[in-house]
């Protein structure tokens, strides 16, 4: 176990020196945090512009929790896979990882940390400019503040496990299909209701967002944060039931992740696909 | 033997066509790729439509993201296909190979450009005919004519503009990389892809008007949708503001190339891997 974490610890630190040595760290925090604002302020001025008609500051409350907390998905969903590219083709030393006495899963969960410390300062950069640039009512006295930083943990972990199923994919698959993962991300994004109400999905698209553990997430996140549900097909799920689904999603896909990615760690080193190149 | 006009111009006229076609052919051969090009930026088009339909806004706006959305696919085209291929080709050791021919550096910027709009066509495509046939947006197709030369007007501006940060990038390691991706987002809001350039206020607006795919998809929008496209700039100054970036963008990006390969040769960085 202390082998294990000595190894997470040593692969999130590689991470963050590959992230952030390009820059000066002032550089590296315009980086980190321009993505999030700006996308906060894209949905801002969305709302701003059909204000005159029904979207309200609370309509915006909900958009924005949502698109704050999926930048979760999207920084650590594709930044674990795209370690296993740019590794393997880029600097050309998943070979030697891979003769290291470690274990392949270790490093890349290390990896997915640096993903969740950058995405994290994204995240609170952006609940800071809410709050206070905004003035969105984020947060009051009865907030409960422990389950959110639970909730978030939660949901980071299933992230966590669903970004080591794609990399396990990324293992045997061209390089190119980072389109695969981008796809993916953007699918979630799509169904899980991060900008919008859910029910402006058609009836099949919301029966798939409802068998996705972000919908959920979400919905929790912004229950606790402002006291009140969103989702009008959730509108009847009690909070217990939300975090019943989320940690049963959870334990669900660290099983599945465990299972997948042994199976492609096998095919990627019985097919030679560990040191391939198809950086064409 | 010395080389005449004629031949310098039957070169880069060949530089440009074969490095047009290398790209076009290219983008042609995974079919997987081919599918993440077009289907998954439709996605995100799509979640930004439904935010309008969320908030009960008039089917115009639905039309913009729309717009919007079918730009998106050549302002990112031009970052990581045009601005960063001079970095990547550097990390694929393939730049000396350009720089050694006797061609310029623009034409081969302009084959990887034309290349380039070929192949983004093909996911502007989808994206327009997702929104007209999908989410039933709006398209006034008996005004798709002007619209069409003020879209052709605006590639030119912003693909010169992508040949200004060419050789910005040249010189650039890992940073090129980041600085693509910070071109990213920030310019999908100044240029006001989902929502009227005007909603920005007339400071923060003028500067955007600074982007020529700002100051082409307000006009584009004005043309098809009238006043209900709520433009900033008057619709009749567009294309003369358009044709000026076009001029500067082309001056400003043979000054700079030559300026940077010069200082990248000097400073031996020219085949200096970024990673």
């Amino acid at each position: 176990m202390k082998r294990t974490l000595d190894v997470i610890r040593s692969s999130a630190w590689l991470g963050w020196q590959i992230e952030a040595n390009w820059a000066d760290p002032f550089l590296f925090l315009v980086y980190a945090i321009a993505k999030p604002l700006a996308t906060t302020l894209i949905l801002f001025f969305m709302v701003r512009v059909v204000s005159a008609g029904t979207a309200t500051q609370d309509t915006f409350l909900f958009l924005f929790l949502g698109n704050t907390f999926f930048l979760y998905v999207t920084e650590v969903l594709i930044g674990i896979s795209w370690a296993v590219f740019r590794d393997r083709e880029d600097y050309e030393t998943l070979k030697y990882i891979y003769t290291a006495p470690i274990r392949f899963l270790s490093y890349l969960l290390g990896r997915g940390f640096t993903k969740v410390t950058t995405a994290t300062l994204g995240v609170l950069v952006a609940l800071l400019f809410g709050k206070f640039a905004l003035g969105l009512p984020l947060g009051g006295a009865g907030t409960p503040w422990g389950l959110v930083v639970l909730a978030v943990a939660l949901g980071l972990v299933a992230v966590l496990w669903l970004g080591i199923i794609l990399a396990g994919a990324s293992l045997i698959v061209a390089r190119h299909s980072i389109n695969m993962n981008e796809g993916l991300s953007g699918l979630f994004f799509l169904l899980s209701g991060a900008v919008f109400p859910l029910e402006v999905l058609p009836a099949w698209a919301r029966a798939i967002s409802l068998a996705l553990p972000f919908t959920y997430w979400l919905e929790l996140l912004r229950r606790l944060i402002l006291g009140r549900p969103y989702a009008a097909p959730l509108a009847q799920t009690p909070d217990l039931s939300l975090w019943g689904v989320l940690a049963l999603s959870t334990a669900g896909l660290t099983v599945a992740a465990l299972l997948w990615f042994r199976w492609c760690e096998h095919v990627a080193r019985s097919r030679g696909l560990i040191d391939w190149k198809t950086n064409y | 033997m010395t080389t005449g006009r004629g031949d310098v111009l039957r070169m880069n006229l060949g530089a440009i066509a074969a490095r047009a076609q290398v790209r076009i052919v290219a983008s042609w051969r995974e079919k997987s790729w081919i599918v993440g090009e077009t289907i998954f930026p439709f996605l995100a088009m799509a979640a930004f439509v439904l935010v309008y339909r969320g908030l009960k806004a008039p089917p115009i706006y639905e039309a913009f993201v729309v717009l919007g959305g079918a730009m998106i696919a050549y302002w990112n085209n031009v970052l990581w296909s045009m601005a960063s291929q001079f970095f990547w080709e550097k990390e694929q050791g393939q730049l000396q190979l350009y720089l050694i021919t006797p061609v310029s550096r623009m034409s081969i910027l302009l084959g990887m450009a034309l290349g380039g709009i070929a192949m983004t066509t093909s996911r502007a495509a989808v994206i327009l005919a997702g929104g007209i046939l999908i989410f039933g947006v709006p398209f006034p197709w008996e005004r798709a004519l002007p619209a069409f030369g003020l879209f052709l007007l605006t590639l030119a501006a912003v693909y010169s503009l992508g040949m200004i940060l060419s050789s910005l990038f040249l010189m650039w390691g890992r940073e090129a990389w980041y600085t693509a991706t910070l071109f990213q987002e920030p310019i999908h809001l100044a240029s006001g892809f989902y929502f009227p350039v005007r909603a920005l206020g007339t400071v923060a607006a003028s500067f955007a008007s600074l982007l020529p795919i700002a100051v082409g998809l307000d006009g584009i929008r004005q043309v098809l949708y009238g006043e209900a496209a709520h433009g900033f700039l008057p619709l009749r100054w567009i294309p003369l503001v358009l044709v000026c970036l076009l001029a500067l963008f082309l001056f400003l990006a043979h000054r700079s190339l030559s300026f940077m390969e010069t200082l990248g040769k000097r400073e031996g960085r020219l085949t200096l891997r970024g990673d």
